[in-house]
């Protein structure tokens, strides 16, 4: 039975050093771009869940070997999975530390809590052994996180749903704002003032959520057109 | 279930490949149909979370199926439904006007989720009709809920310097026979006047043109607006 688990000093090695290396592909590309979880956070928690599995795999062991008399006696409840599903949960709370709000309520930091959850779930394939399964989600999640990341901000910026943070004089000038926005046939869905107060670095501005018409122009034609009234400072596109 | 899939559902190398294949399949349409309405999470945040849900759920098959350890097959997946449910947690954004954002996107990312699992376990049946019905939810129910809610409803938006000004618009609301279905009133502190700003939410008997116009002809209107 314990023929098929494979577990040996060599193995053991193999598969923390395998857990390093898709740590660090996955990270490298991470760091790069400056995220918060850069090459050693996604090297750590990788090291982490590969061990987990291998944990459970030591007590199977020691299990049959010698501690299997007391195993017998007091009876033995292993569940192989157990430790690293908890992993799991983990995994989300750290995850869910990495999500900021920022402002304009938008958050940043999702796309770092997912990529460290499947990194996580990729440790765990390591440990137990499972390689078919593990270098594909390897090469599945450094091509997802890494490659395919100008391509996502391309696609939003082609939407015809776009966000818009404005700044302007003064709380009047939200109705001149929305004049250009529905001569340009635009659909607002939501306006939210966020700074009323005019101060020497702030000046009030709102957040405009809305949907360009069909055969509108491109993002850029609406924001120029935003821009140009005299009352607006700034204008700015949000990408979430 | 279909036969058709009987040859996949373990962890064979092939199996294990067109699992995560179908799962990122799965992530990349229910996350490309998200993230058209720009929202928070896009495509390549639901892909991880299918792919990763997968690889979980075929690592509980793989330790009971190859390995033969005893242990609980479902295990770690079960993990996932909790552990996503604090990412979830972590986009859900309390506005100032104290309204609640980001809640769909939370309850997308665990159901994508929960699909990964179902094709990481074999259940591909589930797998790919949950994420059409996915698909549906977000589509055609939509416009169907926005349908039951907003037949002549509508949220009027505000700005006024005058206290009075609200109860004018609330008087010729009622004396119209319009039903206001929430209402929000800020102050806000500018130019040292105060300024107030009121959302109403209302079922119209009139035009919204006519509206808008009736209420900018009241005493104390900065602008109204729409939505």
């Amino acid at each position: 039975m314990s023929n098929s688990l494979d577990f040996t000093f060599l193995s053991v090695v193999v598969r923390l050093a395998l857990a390093v290396l898709g740590g660090s592909i996955i990270g490298y590309g991470r760091s790069k771009k400056e995220r918060a979880a850069g090459l050693r956070t996604y090297i750590l928690i990788s090291i982490g869940a590969c061990m987990s599995v291998l944990i459970t795999f030591y007590e199977f062991e020691m299990f049959e070997g010698p501690w299997h008399d007391i195993a017998v006696e007091v009876g033995s409840k292993l569940d192989a999975s157990r430790i690293a599903a908890q992993v799991i949960t983990g995994i989300g709370f750290l995850g869910a530390g990495t999500i900021i709000k920022v402002s304009h309520q938008q958050v940043t930091g999702l796309t770092t809590a997912t990529g460290m959850f499947a990194t996580v779930c990729m440790g765990i394939a390591i440990g137990a052994g499972y390689y078919t399964l593990s270098i594909t989600v390897m090469v599945l999640i450094e091509i997802i996180l890494n490659v395919m990341s100008p391509m996502e901000i391309g696609f939003k910026r082609k939407l015809r749903n776009i966000t818009l943070s404005v700044s302007f004089t003064g709380v009047d000038d939200i109705s001149g704002i929305t004049e250009v926005i529905q001569a340009e046939n635009a659909v607002i869905y939501d306006i939210d003032v966020e700074r009323t107060e005019e101060t020497a670095h702030h000046h009030p501005s709102a957040i405009f959520i809305l949907q360009l018409s069909p055969q509108h122009q491109s993002h850029t034609g609406m924001l120029t057109s935003i821009a140009e009234l005299p009352c607006v400072y700034s204008v700015r596109e949000l990408i979430s | 279930m279909l036969s058709l899939f009987d040859a996949f559902r373990d962890t064979s190398n092939l199996a294990t490949i067109l699992k995560l294949l179908l799962s990122v399949l799965c992530g990349t349409v229910i996350g490309l149909e998200r993230s058209s309405k720009n929202r928070p999470a896009g495509f390549r945040t639901h892909i991880l979370v299918c792919l990763g849900s997968c690889t979980a759920a075929m690592t509980g098959l793989f330790l009971y199926l190859d390995l033969k350890l005893p242990s609980d097959i479902s295990r770690i997946a079960s993990q996932v439904v909790a552990g996503l449910g604090f990412i979830g947690a972590g986009t859900i954004i309390v506005t100032k006007k104290l309204s609640i954002k980001g809640l769909t996107t939370a309850a997308g990312l665990w159901t994508t989720g929960i699909i990964g699992i179902a094709i990481g376990s074999g259940f591909f049946e589930a797998g790919i009709v949950g994420t059409v019905l996915v698909l549906l939810a977000e589509t055609l129910f939509a416009r169907l809920s926005m349908k039951i809610t907003h037949v002549p409803q509508f949220t009027l938006e505000l700005l006024y310097n005058e206290k009075d000004f609200l109860d004018q618009v609330l008087r010729f609301l009622k004396d119209h026979r319009m039903d206001i279905v929430n209402l929000q009133i800020h102050t806000m502190e500018a130019h040292d006047t105060a300024r107030y700003s009121a959302k109403v939410e209302l079922r119209s008997t009139m035009p919204e043109k006519d509206l808008l116009f009736h209420v900018q002809h009241m005493r104390g209107i900065v602008s109204a607006t729409t939505l």
